[in-house]
Protein backbone atom coordinates (compact mmCIF):
# COMPACT_ATOMS: atom_id res chain seq x y z
CA UNK A 1 0.00 0.00 0.00
CA UNK A 2 1.25 3.94 -0.53
CA UNK A 3 2.46 5.49 2.14
CA UNK A 4 0.09 8.01 4.34
CA UNK A 5 -0.17 9.67 7.19
CA UNK A 6 -2.73 8.07 9.31
CA UNK A 7 -4.49 10.40 12.14
CA UNK A 8 -7.33 9.08 14.36
CA UNK A 9 -10.82 11.45 14.59
CA UNK A 10 -12.38 11.05 18.28
CA UNK A 11 -16.17 12.10 17.17
CA UNK A 12 -17.73 13.76 14.49
CA UNK A 13 -16.29 17.56 15.25
CA UNK A 14 -13.23 16.06 15.46
CA UNK A 15 -13.76 14.33 12.24
CA UNK A 16 -14.78 18.12 10.95
CA UNK A 17 -11.63 19.37 12.37
CA UNK A 18 -9.29 17.25 10.94
CA UNK A 19 -10.73 17.60 7.33
CA UNK A 20 -10.65 21.01 7.69
CA UNK A 21 -7.16 21.01 7.90
CA UNK A 22 -6.20 18.41 5.37
CA UNK A 23 -8.73 18.82 2.87
CA UNK A 24 -8.10 18.02 -0.06
CA UNK A 25 -5.43 15.28 -0.04
CA UNK A 26 -7.31 13.55 2.96
CA UNK A 27 -9.66 10.80 3.00
CA UNK A 28 -11.91 9.33 5.47
CA UNK A 29 -11.76 5.84 6.38
CA UNK A 30 -14.59 4.57 8.00
CA UNK A 31 -15.39 0.12 7.65
CA UNK A 32 -12.21 0.21 4.88
CA UNK A 33 -13.96 -2.35 2.79
CA UNK A 34 -13.78 -0.39 0.29
CA UNK A 35 -11.72 2.40 1.00
CA UNK A 36 -8.77 -0.28 1.74
CA UNK A 37 -8.74 -2.03 -1.35
CA UNK A 38 -8.59 1.30 -3.42
CA UNK A 39 -5.56 2.43 -1.22
CA UNK A 40 -3.42 -1.15 -2.55
CA UNK A 41 -4.71 -1.39 -5.96
CA UNK A 42 -4.84 2.68 -7.25
CA UNK A 43 -1.17 4.62 -7.90
CA UNK A 44 -2.17 7.71 -6.09
CA UNK A 45 -3.89 8.66 -3.32
CA UNK A 46 -4.41 10.90 -0.38
CA UNK A 47 -1.70 12.09 1.58
CA UNK A 48 -3.68 11.89 4.85
CA UNK A 49 -6.19 9.11 5.95
CA UNK A 50 -8.50 10.42 9.21
CA UNK A 51 -9.96 7.07 10.84
CA UNK A 52 -13.70 7.57 12.32
CA UNK A 53 -13.83 4.08 13.19
CA UNK A 54 -13.73 5.30 16.93
CA UNK A 55 -16.20 8.22 16.61
CA UNK A 56 -18.84 6.88 18.83
CA UNK A 57 -21.51 9.92 18.32
CA UNK A 58 -21.50 8.42 14.41
CA UNK A 59 -22.95 4.90 15.46
CA UNK A 60 -26.07 5.16 17.36
CA UNK A 61 -29.57 4.39 15.59
CA UNK A 62 -32.25 5.80 17.37
CA UNK A 63 -35.80 7.70 17.39
CA UNK A 64 -35.71 11.39 16.86
CA UNK A 65 -38.63 13.65 16.82
CA UNK A 66 -37.88 14.27 12.50
CA UNK A 67 -37.76 10.25 12.42
CA UNK A 68 -35.15 7.67 13.03
CA UNK A 69 -31.46 8.26 13.07
CA UNK A 70 -29.21 5.89 11.63
CA UNK A 71 -25.40 6.58 12.25
CA UNK A 72 -23.30 6.68 9.20
CA UNK A 73 -20.74 4.23 11.13
CA UNK A 74 -23.63 2.25 11.96
CA UNK A 75 -22.44 -1.52 10.20
CA UNK A 76 -24.33 -3.62 8.18
CA UNK A 77 -24.13 -6.38 11.11
CA UNK A 78 -25.53 -4.14 13.17
CA UNK A 79 -28.55 -2.83 11.34
CA UNK A 80 -28.98 -6.62 11.11
CA UNK A 81 -29.24 -6.91 14.98
CA UNK A 82 -31.00 -3.32 16.01
CA UNK A 83 -34.13 -4.46 17.51
CA UNK A 84 -35.96 -0.79 15.84
CA UNK A 85 -35.08 -1.73 12.41
CA UNK A 86 -35.83 -5.40 12.74
CA UNK A 87 -39.45 -4.32 13.42
CA UNK A 88 -39.72 -1.06 11.64
CA UNK A 89 -38.22 -2.15 8.61
CA UNK A 90 -37.33 -5.64 7.80
CA UNK A 91 -36.19 -4.62 4.08
CA UNK A 92 -32.93 -2.97 5.58
CA UNK A 93 -31.98 -5.92 7.19
CA UNK A 94 -32.56 -8.00 3.89
CA UNK A 95 -30.79 -5.64 2.35
CA UNK A 96 -27.87 -5.45 4.78
CA UNK A 97 -27.53 -8.94 4.60
CA UNK A 98 -26.96 -9.62 1.31
CA UNK A 99 -23.92 -7.26 1.40
CA UNK A 100 -20.32 -9.39 1.19
CA UNK A 101 -19.98 -11.64 3.98
CA UNK A 102 -20.14 -12.25 7.41
CA UNK A 103 -16.72 -10.47 7.80
CA UNK A 104 -17.46 -7.62 5.37
CA UNK A 105 -20.82 -6.94 7.42
CA UNK A 106 -19.29 -6.32 10.42
CA UNK A 107 -16.53 -3.86 9.10
CA UNK A 108 -18.60 -2.16 6.72
CA UNK A 109 -20.81 0.48 7.11
CA UNK A 110 -24.25 2.30 6.34
CA UNK A 111 -22.71 5.54 5.46
CA UNK A 112 -19.33 4.12 3.30
CA UNK A 113 -21.67 2.32 1.39
CA UNK A 114 -23.51 5.43 0.60
CA UNK A 115 -20.70 7.49 0.33
CA UNK A 116 -18.67 5.17 -1.91
CA UNK A 117 -21.44 5.87 -4.25
CA UNK A 118 -21.19 2.77 -6.40
CA UNK A 119 -24.72 2.14 -8.83
CA UNK A 120 -25.28 -1.28 -7.17
CA UNK A 121 -25.29 -0.58 -3.08
CA UNK A 122 -27.84 -2.62 -1.45
CA UNK A 123 -28.35 0.42 1.49
CA UNK A 124 -29.45 2.05 -1.54
CA UNK A 125 -32.86 1.07 -2.91
CA UNK A 126 -34.66 1.00 0.15
CA UNK A 127 -33.75 4.11 1.89
CA UNK A 128 -34.64 6.18 -1.38
CA UNK A 129 -37.97 4.37 -1.65
CA UNK A 130 -38.33 5.47 2.52
CA UNK A 131 -37.67 8.78 1.38
CA UNK A 132 -34.65 8.65 3.35
CA UNK A 133 -32.57 11.89 4.21
CA UNK A 134 -29.15 12.72 4.55
CA UNK A 135 -27.42 14.67 7.36
CA UNK A 136 -23.75 16.09 6.36
CA UNK A 137 -21.72 18.53 8.36
CA UNK A 138 -18.81 20.79 6.92
CA UNK A 139 -17.07 23.85 8.35
CA UNK A 140 -20.02 25.87 7.72
CA UNK A 141 -22.47 23.60 9.70
CA UNK A 142 -24.90 21.24 9.16
CA UNK A 143 -26.95 20.32 5.78
CA UNK A 144 -29.34 17.93 5.20
CA UNK A 145 -30.78 16.75 2.26
CA UNK A 146 -33.07 14.14 0.26
CA UNK A 147 -30.78 11.00 -0.52
CA UNK A 148 -32.01 11.25 -3.94
CA UNK A 149 -30.06 14.40 -4.26
CA UNK A 150 -26.97 13.00 -2.70
CA UNK A 151 -25.75 10.89 -5.64
CA UNK A 152 -24.54 12.14 -8.61
CA UNK A 153 -22.88 9.82 -10.60
CA UNK A 154 -21.03 6.07 -10.00
CA UNK A 155 -18.73 7.07 -7.21
CA UNK A 156 -19.81 10.68 -6.97
CA UNK A 157 -21.95 12.10 -4.24
CA UNK A 158 -22.24 15.45 -3.50
CA UNK A 159 -19.90 15.69 -0.56
CA UNK A 160 -17.63 18.35 -0.81
CA UNK A 161 -13.26 17.09 0.30
CA UNK A 162 -14.18 18.79 3.90
CA UNK A 163 -17.55 17.51 4.60
CA UNK A 164 -18.72 14.44 6.36
CA UNK A 165 -21.96 12.01 6.25
CA UNK A 166 -22.96 11.85 9.91
CA UNK A 167 -26.32 10.34 9.98
CA UNK A 168 -29.40 9.14 7.51
CA UNK A 169 -32.76 10.09 8.73
CA UNK A 170 -36.10 8.03 7.67
CA UNK A 171 -39.00 10.79 8.25
CA UNK A 172 -41.06 10.22 10.57
CA UNK A 173 -44.19 9.89 8.72
CA UNK A 174 -42.89 7.00 7.01
CA UNK A 175 -42.02 4.87 10.24
CA UNK A 176 -43.11 1.64 9.82
CA UNK A 177 -44.18 1.78 6.00
CA UNK A 178 -44.02 -1.37 4.69
CA UNK A 179 -41.55 -2.16 2.13
CA UNK A 180 -39.57 -4.50 1.03
CA UNK A 181 -35.78 -5.15 -0.73
CA UNK A 182 -34.95 -7.96 -3.27
CA UNK A 183 -31.23 -8.35 -4.93
CA UNK A 184 -30.66 -10.63 -8.02
CA UNK A 185 -26.76 -11.38 -7.86
CA UNK A 186 -25.39 -14.58 -9.29
CA UNK A 187 -24.62 -16.25 -5.80
CA UNK A 188 -25.91 -15.61 -2.53
CA UNK A 189 -22.20 -14.56 -0.80
CA UNK A 190 -19.77 -11.75 -2.29
CA UNK A 191 -21.69 -11.27 -5.43
CA UNK A 192 -22.86 -7.49 -6.31
CA UNK A 193 -26.27 -7.40 -7.46
CA UNK A 194 -26.65 -7.38 -11.18
CA UNK A 195 -30.34 -5.24 -10.07
CA UNK A 196 -31.38 -4.58 -6.89
CA UNK A 197 -35.44 -3.37 -6.55
CA UNK A 198 -37.07 -1.96 -3.27
CA UNK A 199 -40.68 -0.86 -3.08
CA UNK A 200 -42.80 0.97 -0.12
CA UNK A 201 -46.38 1.65 -0.03
CA UNK A 202 -49.34 2.08 2.12
CA UNK A 203 -52.42 0.55 1.27
CA UNK A 204 -55.68 2.58 2.03
CA UNK A 205 -57.90 -0.65 3.58
CA UNK A 206 -61.63 1.12 2.82
CA UNK A 207 -60.78 2.06 -0.89
CA UNK A 208 -57.99 -1.39 -1.43
CA UNK A 209 -56.04 1.19 -3.45
CA UNK A 210 -52.06 2.44 -3.50
CA UNK A 211 -51.14 5.77 -1.26
CA UNK A 212 -47.87 6.85 -2.21
CA UNK A 213 -46.19 3.93 -3.54
CA UNK A 214 -42.29 4.23 -4.16
CA UNK A 215 -40.28 2.23 -6.40
CA UNK A 216 -36.21 2.59 -6.84
CA UNK A 217 -33.55 0.76 -8.54
CA UNK A 218 -30.13 -0.22 -7.88
CA UNK A 219 -27.40 -1.43 -10.87
CA UNK A 220 -29.54 0.23 -13.65
CA UNK A 221 -28.15 3.65 -14.34
CA UNK A 222 -25.39 5.72 -12.90
CA UNK A 223 -26.92 5.85 -9.10
CA UNK A 224 -29.74 4.28 -7.45
CA UNK A 225 -32.84 5.96 -8.89
CA UNK A 226 -36.32 5.82 -8.39
CA UNK A 227 -38.88 4.83 -10.97
CA UNK A 228 -41.52 7.80 -10.80
CA UNK A 229 -43.62 7.01 -13.72
CA UNK A 230 -44.41 3.54 -12.43
CA UNK A 231 -44.91 5.36 -9.31
CA UNK A 232 -47.42 7.64 -10.58
CA UNK A 233 -49.22 4.72 -12.80
CA UNK A 234 -49.98 2.98 -9.24
CA UNK A 235 -50.64 5.63 -7.17
CA UNK A 236 -54.50 5.85 -6.12
CA UNK A 237 -54.91 2.31 -8.26
CA UNK A 238 -56.87 -0.67 -7.40
CA UNK A 239 -54.25 -3.35 -5.65
CA UNK A 240 -54.26 -5.77 -7.57
CA UNK A 241 -51.22 -8.49 -9.05
CA UNK A 242 -51.91 -6.96 -12.95
CA UNK A 243 -51.07 -3.31 -11.41
CA UNK A 244 -48.08 -4.72 -9.85
CA UNK A 245 -47.00 -5.95 -13.01
CA UNK A 246 -47.23 -2.99 -15.06
CA UNK A 247 -45.60 -0.56 -12.99
CA UNK A 248 -42.64 -3.23 -13.47
CA UNK A 249 -43.50 -2.72 -17.26
CA UNK A 250 -42.80 0.99 -16.79
CA UNK A 251 -40.30 1.03 -14.54
CA UNK A 252 -37.86 -0.86 -17.19
CA UNK A 253 -38.83 2.24 -19.31
CA UNK A 254 -36.97 4.51 -16.40
CA UNK A 255 -33.52 2.57 -16.10
CA UNK A 256 -30.89 2.83 -18.62
CA UNK A 257 -28.46 -0.54 -17.44
CA UNK A 258 -25.43 -1.03 -19.30
CA UNK A 259 -24.03 -4.32 -20.27
CA UNK A 260 -20.83 -5.49 -18.54
CA UNK A 261 -19.21 -8.83 -17.68
CA UNK A 262 -21.96 -9.51 -15.16
CA UNK A 263 -24.90 -9.66 -16.84
CA UNK A 264 -26.34 -7.55 -20.44
CA UNK A 265 -28.47 -4.45 -20.48
CA UNK A 266 -31.14 -6.50 -21.88
CA UNK A 267 -31.10 -9.18 -18.84
CA UNK A 268 -31.20 -6.83 -17.11
CA UNK A 269 -34.02 -4.85 -18.17
CA UNK A 270 -36.31 -8.10 -17.83
CA UNK A 271 -34.80 -8.48 -13.97
CA UNK A 272 -36.65 -4.88 -13.34
CA UNK A 273 -39.67 -6.01 -14.71
CA UNK A 274 -40.00 -9.42 -12.49
CA UNK A 275 -38.04 -7.58 -9.60
CA UNK A 276 -40.45 -4.51 -9.08
CA UNK A 277 -43.50 -6.70 -9.21
CA UNK A 278 -42.14 -9.10 -6.45
CA UNK A 279 -41.15 -6.39 -4.22
CA UNK A 280 -44.50 -4.84 -4.82
CA UNK A 281 -46.10 -8.22 -3.72
CA UNK A 282 -43.89 -8.60 -1.10
CA UNK A 283 -44.46 -4.45 0.26
CA UNK A 284 -48.00 -5.63 0.20
CA UNK A 285 -47.96 -8.52 1.89
CA UNK A 286 -46.17 -7.15 4.53
CA UNK A 287 -48.96 -4.15 5.04
CA UNK A 288 -51.68 -6.92 4.92
CA UNK A 289 -50.06 -8.85 7.75
CA UNK A 290 -49.12 -5.52 9.83
CA UNK A 291 -52.85 -4.88 9.42
CA UNK A 292 -53.70 -8.36 10.91
CA UNK A 293 -51.57 -8.41 13.70
CA UNK A 294 -53.30 -5.00 14.86
CA UNK B 1 5.15 5.47 12.53
CA UNK B 2 2.44 4.64 14.55
CA UNK B 3 2.66 2.34 17.87
CA UNK B 4 0.39 -0.17 18.26
CA UNK B 5 -0.86 -2.31 21.59
CA UNK B 6 -3.24 -4.54 21.00
CA UNK B 7 -4.17 -8.04 23.18
CA UNK B 8 -3.52 -11.05 21.23
CA UNK B 9 -4.71 -14.21 21.79
CA UNK B 10 -4.55 -13.20 25.65
CA UNK B 11 -1.12 -11.44 25.28
CA UNK B 12 -0.56 -8.09 25.31
CA UNK B 13 1.84 -6.77 22.78
CA UNK B 14 2.92 -3.43 20.91
CA UNK B 15 4.61 -2.96 17.58
CA UNK B 16 5.42 0.06 15.90
CA UNK B 17 4.70 0.02 12.49
CA UNK B 18 4.33 2.35 9.22
CA UNK B 19 0.06 3.72 9.12
CA UNK B 20 -0.12 1.85 6.20
CA UNK B 21 0.47 -1.69 7.71
CA UNK B 22 -3.14 -4.00 7.49
CA UNK B 23 -3.78 -6.02 10.73
CA UNK B 24 -2.92 -8.63 8.84
CA UNK B 25 0.70 -7.85 8.20
CA UNK B 26 1.22 -6.34 11.73
CA UNK B 27 0.14 -10.20 12.90
CA UNK B 28 2.03 -12.28 10.50
CA UNK B 29 5.29 -9.99 10.17
CA UNK B 30 6.00 -8.24 13.61
CA UNK B 31 4.22 -10.80 15.81
CA UNK B 32 4.73 -13.79 13.51
CA UNK B 33 1.76 -15.29 13.59
CA UNK B 34 1.37 -17.25 10.39
CA UNK B 35 -1.29 -19.04 11.00
CA UNK B 36 -3.19 -16.09 9.77
CA UNK B 37 -2.97 -16.56 5.73
CA UNK B 38 -2.81 -13.54 2.95
CA UNK B 39 -5.07 -14.70 0.19
CA UNK B 40 -6.67 -12.06 -1.82
CA UNK B 41 -5.77 -8.97 0.44
CA UNK B 42 -9.03 -7.70 -0.65
CA UNK B 43 -11.60 -9.10 2.01
CA UNK B 44 -13.12 -11.92 -1.07
CA UNK B 45 -11.24 -15.00 0.08
CA UNK B 46 -11.48 -14.88 3.79
CA UNK B 47 -8.01 -16.93 4.28
CA UNK B 48 -7.27 -13.97 6.76
CA UNK B 49 -10.22 -13.73 8.90
CA UNK B 50 -9.27 -12.94 12.70
CA UNK B 51 -12.12 -12.65 15.19
CA UNK B 52 -11.79 -8.47 16.84
CA UNK B 53 -13.69 -7.57 19.84
CA UNK B 54 -15.88 -10.80 19.80
CA UNK B 55 -16.29 -10.38 15.42
CA UNK B 56 -14.99 -12.43 12.71
CA UNK B 57 -13.42 -9.54 10.59
CA UNK B 58 -11.22 -9.44 7.42
CA UNK B 59 -7.71 -8.50 8.41
CA UNK B 60 -6.00 -7.22 5.22
CA UNK B 61 -9.44 -4.48 5.53
CA UNK B 62 -8.27 -3.22 8.59
CA UNK B 63 -5.06 -0.71 9.43
CA UNK B 64 -3.31 -1.89 12.75
CA UNK B 65 -3.70 1.74 14.18
CA UNK B 66 -7.96 1.01 14.08
CA UNK B 67 -6.96 -2.19 16.40
CA UNK B 68 -5.04 -0.44 18.77
CA UNK B 69 -6.37 -1.30 22.60
CA UNK B 70 -8.51 -3.76 20.74
CA UNK B 71 -8.38 -7.19 21.61
CA UNK B 72 -7.72 -9.87 18.89
CA UNK B 73 -8.04 -13.58 18.74
CA UNK B 74 -6.14 -15.63 16.00
CA UNK B 75 -6.10 -19.29 14.96
CA UNK B 76 -2.70 -19.32 17.60
CA UNK B 77 -4.97 -18.49 20.14
CA UNK B 78 -7.10 -21.82 19.98
CA UNK B 79 -5.41 -24.69 20.84
CA UNK B 80 -3.03 -25.49 24.18
CA UNK B 81 -0.17 -27.66 23.93
CA UNK B 82 -2.26 -30.96 24.66
CA UNK B 83 -5.45 -30.33 23.59
CA UNK B 84 -7.09 -29.27 20.22
CA UNK B 85 -9.81 -26.61 20.48
CA UNK B 86 -13.03 -28.68 19.87
CA UNK B 87 -13.87 -27.11 16.82
CA UNK B 88 -10.04 -28.25 15.46
CA UNK B 89 -11.14 -31.69 16.48
CA UNK B 90 -13.99 -31.95 14.83
CA UNK B 91 -12.15 -30.44 11.47
CA UNK B 92 -9.05 -33.05 12.02
CA UNK B 93 -11.83 -36.03 12.60
CA UNK B 94 -14.27 -35.43 9.75
CA UNK B 95 -11.31 -34.92 7.34
CA UNK B 96 -12.48 -31.36 6.30
CA UNK B 97 -9.44 -29.91 5.15
CA UNK B 98 -7.32 -30.97 2.24
CA UNK B 99 -4.52 -28.25 1.54
CA UNK B 100 -5.34 -25.87 4.84
CA UNK B 101 -4.85 -22.72 3.62
CA UNK B 102 -8.55 -21.58 4.15
CA UNK B 103 -8.57 -23.14 7.62
CA UNK B 104 -7.67 -20.50 9.79
CA UNK B 105 -10.36 -18.24 8.46
CA UNK B 106 -12.93 -21.46 8.19
CA UNK B 107 -12.22 -22.21 12.13
CA UNK B 108 -12.46 -19.00 13.42
CA UNK B 109 -15.54 -18.11 11.07
CA UNK B 110 -17.32 -21.23 12.75
CA UNK B 111 -15.82 -20.39 16.48
CA UNK B 112 -17.72 -16.79 16.19
CA UNK B 113 -21.03 -18.63 14.77
CA UNK B 114 -20.88 -20.87 17.70
CA UNK B 115 -19.80 -18.30 20.12
CA UNK B 116 -23.66 -15.83 19.06
CA UNK B 117 -25.28 -19.05 17.81
CA UNK B 118 -24.27 -22.54 19.80
CA UNK B 119 -27.28 -24.63 18.15
CA UNK B 120 -26.80 -23.34 14.39
CA UNK B 121 -28.65 -24.77 11.37
CA UNK B 122 -26.83 -26.17 8.08
CA UNK B 123 -28.10 -22.84 7.01
CA UNK B 124 -26.87 -20.23 9.11
CA UNK B 125 -23.10 -21.92 8.89
CA UNK B 126 -23.38 -21.87 5.49
CA UNK B 127 -24.33 -18.24 5.69
CA UNK B 128 -20.98 -17.76 8.33
CA UNK B 129 -18.76 -19.53 5.86
CA UNK B 130 -20.12 -17.38 2.71
CA UNK B 131 -16.74 -15.39 3.05
CA UNK B 132 -14.61 -17.89 3.30
CA UNK B 133 -13.23 -19.53 0.27
CA UNK B 134 -12.40 -22.99 -0.13
CA UNK B 135 -11.15 -24.84 -3.81
CA UNK B 136 -10.62 -27.80 -2.43
CA UNK B 137 -13.17 -29.65 -0.06
CA UNK B 138 -17.05 -28.59 -1.33
CA UNK B 139 -17.69 -27.55 2.03
CA UNK B 140 -19.61 -30.40 2.93
CA UNK B 141 -17.40 -32.02 5.71
CA UNK B 142 -16.76 -28.44 7.17
CA UNK B 143 -20.26 -27.93 7.71
CA UNK B 144 -20.70 -31.28 9.49
CA UNK B 145 -18.01 -30.89 11.24
CA UNK B 146 -19.27 -27.30 12.97
CA UNK B 147 -21.97 -28.72 13.65
CA UNK B 148 -20.68 -31.67 15.70
CA UNK B 149 -18.35 -28.87 17.04
CA UNK B 150 -21.49 -26.94 18.36
CA UNK B 151 -22.64 -30.26 20.09
CA UNK B 152 -19.25 -30.91 21.27
CA UNK B 153 -19.42 -27.53 22.95
CA UNK B 154 -23.17 -27.10 23.99
CA UNK B 155 -22.22 -30.47 25.88
CA UNK B 156 -19.14 -29.08 27.79
CA UNK B 157 -21.18 -25.95 28.82
CA UNK B 158 -23.87 -28.50 30.43
CA UNK B 159 -21.46 -30.39 32.08
CA UNK B 160 -19.78 -27.84 33.77
CA UNK B 161 -20.62 -28.03 37.78
CA UNK B 162 -23.06 -25.19 38.45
Amino acid sequence: MRAFELVSARDSRHAVALLAEHAPSAKILAGGTDLLVDLKSSPRGPEVIIDISRAEDLKIIARKDEGLSIGALVTHSEIMRSPLIREMFPALVDAAHTIGAVQTRNLGTLGGNLVTGVPSMDSGPTLLALDALVTVVGPAGRRQMPLAEFFVGPRKTILKPDELLMEIVIPKQNLGKPAYFLKFGLRKGQALALVNVAASLWVDWDKHVFVTPRIALGAVAPTVIRAPKAEAYLEGRAITLEAMAEAGRIAVGEAKPISDFRASAGYRLDLIAVLTKRALEGAYALAKAKREAK
Amino acid sequence: MVTVTIKVNGETRTASVAPETTLLRLLRENFSLTGTKLGCDVGDCGACTVIVDGKPVNSCLMLAGQVDGRDVLTIEGLATIDRLHPIQKAFEDHASLQCGFCGPGIILSAKALIDENPAPTTQEIRDALGGNLCRCTGYTKMIEAIRVAARTLRDEVADQPA
